[in-house]
């Protein structure tokens, strides 16, 4: 860990502002993690160099008091945020899923950094909203730098459950025994064990063959039996995953895991919902989680039910676009490619909120690869998330001759007050699910990217006039048309099926209005007319697609067709009759 | 006054002084602001027994309160009784405030083994409309909520166009119109049935008028979400008054946060509109996903060389997979959470002998207090409702009391012979009784009964062994059958009501719609059919209240039975403990084992000096089943002679117990 930090420290000295864009008005370096208060001041230091298109909020705070940071980016001159279009990021809702806050703030610099020396990012910003929220799970990825961790350590929100059923919560945590800062892992010698040594690399166990005599038997996390179960520590802290605490078909504990007590039962679950609700306009939300190189979208039960097919093919158009922004990645469907989970975040977005969105999985084990560059990956050996990709021996080389050796620490013997003689060891908690920072500024770089290509994909609708006929006796027929160039619609289908936001509003005023509706087929001139209010259409403008609508009307002069969005910006004409 | 006299004299006010019907609020029922009142009164009067806790409050403003009564000792089993939790039961809050008196006065001793916690009036914001005027059958609290999803928030409710008081209907003779009267009775309408060849006539609306010229009549009224609805078991997404998922109002999430905070609530009871009492609930529900058979993952049944299109049950498949992952602590929680089994909707069959014993128990207290008169069933559970919450996610007994529902009209059954059965006769005879009788006389009472010629007996027997038919629902639907015979089809409600108060109905009235032109106004006054005169009302309380009381004795009860010591060598002691619930309910239920919760009862060993060489000192104990359920725990110790042992059994809703024993060579 020391040599770690002494090694982040020189590289923060050599540091350039990596980036393709001039020199800006702050340096930020992406070669390292940012551990919770240079987080927090990273995001206080961005809002400072650009007060005019930053806002920084506290949104709530979390089971050990810790704030929970909003930045948006908007450019108030352009409007209000909530008229326009707005993508919501955050990242780090499993604390120990720590370099998803590392591409929230990528995102928020890039965009700020760029606003003024590139064209097309400073037209983006001017007329999109974002709302980035680098780190849901302050708690843990907080103590992940400060605690004794391991890299799956610190998934929980900090509320207390007794996972081993025995009426005590929390009692039998793991422990760094050896207090090297690592919570690492025990084995100890036993010929029954399963396991031996690797014949090329001491630090690496395999299976054993049947018939074969083993050396090692594998204990699990270092720690003691604290509770005297016989167990070892099987009841840490929590489990509350936040992941599973959201609303949408949300299932108790008993049916899934770490679902809370209840919606939304814990802090950060309830700040972000309680944010959410307040921001309408969000078309488009990104959850950066780690690892596996995935993007994933819903549903993830059987219980979610199907997504509408006009909606399957906006994420699929997105999504494949995805796979080629970061190779590697695979869009997926999580409940069926991957596994059930409910009540997570990204569910209740699109089903309860009708708000596309993807789970960015990032980094992949195997670009810890150390061989020579194959022409193609090959389709048999990845099957499974992380450790699967690169083989631990492979690993351990590439440990050896990339990071000199940062990555792990050897086997060493420790006498444990419970089994006696064990070997404590492993990979050390920066890493497996997350990147040698050397890695990192592509991997922030590009995911940041996705979700700049998304953001442009928000819908922005175009009114234009079609044609003014006279159908004689004061009569004149009106057609207009309402058209999104984008991927995202203005409403998705789930939304307008299951009622989720008011429609949007194509009206006309200033004339009177004898019938009105949207244009079904216009060469063949079928309307669906209203028989009621017909100067106001409720409707939505599809993906890549348009809205015609026609009024009949009687009247003269000037007659003003407006229309209103909640994911949209308003759009207005003014038509001479 | 009820609401009953009240709606006459403001019928009889409107016929004679021609000013809009006026009810005066009611005397017999309190209004959230008078039950909020009365809560603090008794806290205050009852300082060292009755403690006030406001648990937040609604989008309306108004308090939530939970009465806590007993000394503050949470070491004692608490009952949490929730009333008027939708907003829809001016009983259940009357009879939770008439509980709380009589529990810190005549039956104060019930304080001194039992805590309750009562919460009057759950939904506060909902339960004030009726008291509002014109009365409106609505109890969604205040949060505001674009129901048709237009331009506007709550702009088109309903108005009272009559100006009588009350929201009651419209019909508008109309080519698209699928009611008509009730030949019997004019006063109520029903829908005709095409295929018998009959020709509607009205459409009918709920009185008002188009506010925001949609089109549509009062499609986005005042409000809301109701919170009764809104509870995490069961809820169902994508209505119009359940809210958007479940827990999103601050009143349920309040009693949510409330409970989990509570671990010693050892039974919960919900005054309201249910009655699990009277009717057990009934096994039949279909679960979202999962059933009791499961197939294996594709991927997995390949490793483990087993059919993936063959479905196992639990008992075959916890072996398998314990020993194909060689993981002796699999459990079948573990199992069924990994085969995604989805949750229970259905109680469990071990809860329900406890629950039809308990439910036996009160229909014959009711038969004792001359309470078992024929009244209307009480409907059933709503989806997201507390009741059902309270057992299957948080693993408790939970009953559930409504006190009261509309008489059934007195009226003469068929009876063809002397020889055949009545449906009185059958409603009281178990299913084995029925198949008893044969197809000969089961076939005889059928014709009797004029029951339609295709279902015969055979069906009838087949129906009641495979259990798709019980003797009790046999009869309701062949007394509803003869019923739609009989009056035309009436609603069994509106003849209950109009029996027990013809002025609950308004008579249609001509009246000219600003958009539907010529219409008539009438009906049944809203929630006349649930609140009765207030000397009914409280007589049905005061008798039923004793039930309650005494279903708080029901509840678990740790006790160590026995401990013996056996002197094993010399200074080493077996010790054996039995711990036993000598509760008549089981701890914690079976659904409660599933969910997990609450927290297992736990023994444990303690002394010095002792050594312990076999059995850890603390161990956490299964399922104890009701009315003496008992587990045997032992530990091998070393120990002198004559040295003590202490041995605990404890849990946090089902009291704990404590015997100290001294290791001596006679000791039995």
């Amino acid at each position: 860990m020391i040599a770690f930090r002494i090694f982040l420290t020189l590289a923060l000295l050599v540091a350039s502002t990596a980036s393709a864009t001039k020199a800006g008005k702050l340096t930020l370096s992406f070669d390292h993690y940012f551990d919770g208060p240079e987080m927090t001041r990273s995001l206080e230091q961005l809002n400072a160099a650009y007060p005019n298109l930053t806002e920084l909020r506290i949104i709530g705070t979390s089971e050990e008091g810790r704030d929970i940071h909003l930045l948006t980016i908007n450019n108030n001159k352009t409007g209000k945020d909530t008229e326009k279009p707005g993508v919501y990021v955050d990242g780090t809702i499993h604390g120990n899923e720590v370099q998803a806050a590392e591409v929230c703030l990528y995102l928020a610099w890039y965009l700020l950094e760029s606003y003024d020396s590139n064209e097309s990012i400073k037209e983006l910003v001017d007329s999109r909203a974002f709302y980035i929220i680098p780190v849901v799970n302050v708690d843990q990825r907080w103590r992940f730098f400060t605690d004794a961790g391991h890299y799956n350590k610190g998934r929980t929100a900090m509320v207390p459950y007794d996972d081993d059923r025995d009426g005590l919560a929390d009692e039998d945590s793991s422990e760094d025994l050896d207090g090297d800062g690592e919570i690492l892992r025990m084995r100890v010698a036993d010929p029954f064990g399963g396991y031996k040594t690797h014949p090329d690399d001491p630090r690496v166990m395999v299976r054993v063959e049947p018939g074969e005599i083993g050396q090692w038997r594998r204990l699990g996390s270092e720690g003691i039996d604290n509770d005297g179960d016989g167990r070892l520590n099987e009841d840490g802290p929590g489990y509350l995953d936040m992941n599973r605490n959201y609303g949408f078909k949300w299932q108790p504990p008993y049916v899934q895991s770490g679902a809370g007590d209840f919606p939304m039962s814990s802090k950060p679950t309830k700040a972000t919902s309680d944010f959410i609700i307040t921001k309408p306009n969000i078309c488009f939300n990104f959850a950066f989680h780690n690892s596996g190189g995935m993007w994933v979208r819903g549903p993830g039960s059987k219980l979610a039910g199907f997504y509408p097919p006009s909606d399957v093919k906006v994420y699929d158009f997105l999504g494949k676009e995805g796979e080629k922004i970061t190779p590697g990645y695979d869009y997926i469907i999580g409940g069926q490619d991957m596994y059930t989970t409910h009540g997570d975040f990204d569910e209740w977005m699109f089903s309860n909120n009708g708000i596309f969105g993807f789970v960015g999985e990032l980094f992949m084990s195997e670009q810890e690869r150390y061989r020579k560059q194959e022409p193609k990956k090959s389709e048999d050996e990845d099957d499974s998330q992380y450790y699967g990709g690169t083989p631990a021996e492979e690993r351990q080389l590439f440990s050896d001759n990339l990071t000199q050796g940062e990555m792990y620490t050897p086997w060493k013997k420790f006498d444990h007050p419970q089994f006696g003689e064990v070997e404590i060891g492993g990979w050390r908690t920066f890493t497996t699910r997350m990147p040698p920072p050397f890695l990192m500024l592509e991997m922030v770089h590009r995911n940041a990217s996705m979700v700049i290509f998304t953001a442009r994909h928000a819908p922005v609708v175009s009114l234009e006039l079609l044609d003014v006929t006279d159908l004689g006796g004061g009569l004149k027929r009106v057609r207009v048309r309402a058209s999104n160039r984008n991927a995202i619609p203005t409403l998705s289908s789930t939304a307008v099926r299951h009622k989720i936001y008011r429609k949007d509003i194509l009206r006309i005023d200033g004339v009177e209005v004898v019938s009105g509706g949207i244009i079904e087929d216009r060469f063949l001139n079928r309307v669906s007319s209203l028989e009621h209010r017909p100067h106001m259409i409720f409707t939505s403008v599809p993906s890549f697609g348009r809205r015609d609508v026609q009024w009949i009307v009687r009247g003269k002069g000037k007659a003003k067709v407006t229309f209103e969005a909640i994911k949209a910006r308003n759009k207005s004409l003014t038509i001479d009759l | 006054m009820t609401r009953l006299l009240a709606t006459t004299v403001a019928l009889t006010l409107l016929v004679s002084i021609a000013i809009g019907g006026v009810t005066s609020a009611e005397a017999a029922y309190r209004t959230p602001k008078e039950i909020n009142q009365t809560l603090k009164e008794l806290a205050n009067q009852h300082k060292s027994s009755a403690a006030l806790a406001e648990l937040t409050r609604t989008p309306g403003n108004r308090e939530l309160y939970m009465l806590e009564l007993g000394a503050n000792d949470s070491k004692l089993p608490a009952i949490l009784v929730v009333a008027n939790m939708e907003g829809n039961s001016p009983m259940a809050s009357s009879a939770a405030l008439e509980l709380a008196r009589l529990l810190l006065t005549d039956w104060n001793d019930e304080l001194a083994t039992h805590r309750w916690y009562i919460l009057a009036c759950g939904n506060p914001d909902g339960y004030a409309r009726y008291f509002s005027k014109p009365l409106a059958d609505a109890q969604v609290n205040e949060r505001p909520f674009n129901a048709d999803k237009d331009d506007a928030t709550d702009e088109d409710g309903p108005e009272d166009l009559n100006g009588d008081g009350y929201i009651t209907s419209m019909r508008q003779a109309h080519p698209e119109g699928t009611y008509v009267e009730v030949t019997d009775n004019p006063l109520f309408m029903r829908e005709v049935d095409n295929a018998k060849g009959e020709v509607g006539m009205y459409r009918l609306f709920r009185e008002g008028v188009d506010s925001d010229g949609d089109g549509k009549l009062n499609e986005d009224g005042p409000g809301g979400v109701n919170p009764g609805h809104n509870f995490p078991h069961n809820f169902k997404h994508y209505t119009k008054t359940d809210g958007p998922w479940s827990a999103s109002e601050a009143e349920s999430r309040a009693l949510l946060r409330y409970c989990f905070d509570h671990s010693e609530i050892a039974m919960t009871l919900t005054l309201g509109r249910t009655n699990s009492l009277k009717n057990v609930p009934e096994s039949n529900r279909r679960a979202e996903a999962g059933g009791d058979k499961f197939k294996l993952p594709k991927r997995w049944a390949k490793r483990m060389g087993v059919d993936p299109e063959k479905e196992f049950p639990m008992k075959v498949l916890l072996p398998m997979a314990r020993d194909f992952t060689g993981y002796k602590e699999l459990t079948e929680d573990m199992l069924l959470q990994w085969l995604d089994a989805g949750a229970k909707v259905n109680p469990d069959k071990n809860d329900l002998g406890y629950w039809k014993e308990i439910s036996k128990r009160f229909n014959d207290f009711l038969k004792e207090n001359e309470l078992d008169g024929k009244a209307l069933d009480a409907p059933g559970f709503s989806d997201g409702c507390f009741e059902e919450w309270a057992y299957y996610q948080y693993g408790v007994p939970s009953f559930s009391l409504n006190f009261w529902t509309l008489p059934e009209p007195k009226k003469e059954e068929k009876k063809a012979d002397d020889s055949s059965l009545t449906l009185d006769q059958l409603e009281g005879m178990s299913t084995e009784e029925v198949v008893a009788l044969g197809e000969e006389k089961i076939a005889a009472f059928l014709k009797a009964q004029d029951a339609p010629e295709q279902y015969t007996a055979a069906m009838v027997i087949k129906g009641l062994e495979g259990g798709m038919m019980n003797p009790k629902r046999m009869a309701k639907m062949m007394r509803k059958s003869q019923k739609d015979d009989d009056e035309g089809g009436a609603d069994e409600k509106d003849e209950a009501l109009f029996a027990f108060n013809p002025d609950a109905f308004v008579a249609w009235q001509p009246y000219s719609h600003p958009t539907l032109g010529e219409v008539e106004i009438g009906g049944m006054i809203p929630m006349s059919d649930i609140t009765p005169p207030s000397e009914t009302a409280d007589e049905m309380i005061n008798k039923q209240l004793p039930f309650i009381r005494d279903l708080a004795k029901l509840t678990p009860q740790l006790t160590i039975k026995k401990v013996k010591t056996t002197r094993r060598s010399a200074d080493v002691w077996h010790v054996e403990a039995w711990i036993a619930n000598e509760g008549f309910l089981p701890y914690p239920t079976h659904q409660g084992k599933r969910c997990q919760r609450p927290a297992p009862a736990v023994a444990k060993i303690s002394g010095r000096p002792v050594d312990f060489l076999e059995g850890r000192p603390r161990r956490p104990l299964g399922l104890l089943g009701g009315s003496g359920g008992v587990e045997k725990v032992s530990w091998l110790v070393k120990a002198k002679d004559g040295s003590e042992v202490t041995i605990e059994a404890h849990s946090f809703s089902a009291g704990a117990d404590k015997k100290v024993v001294t290791l001596k060579e006679a000791t039995r």
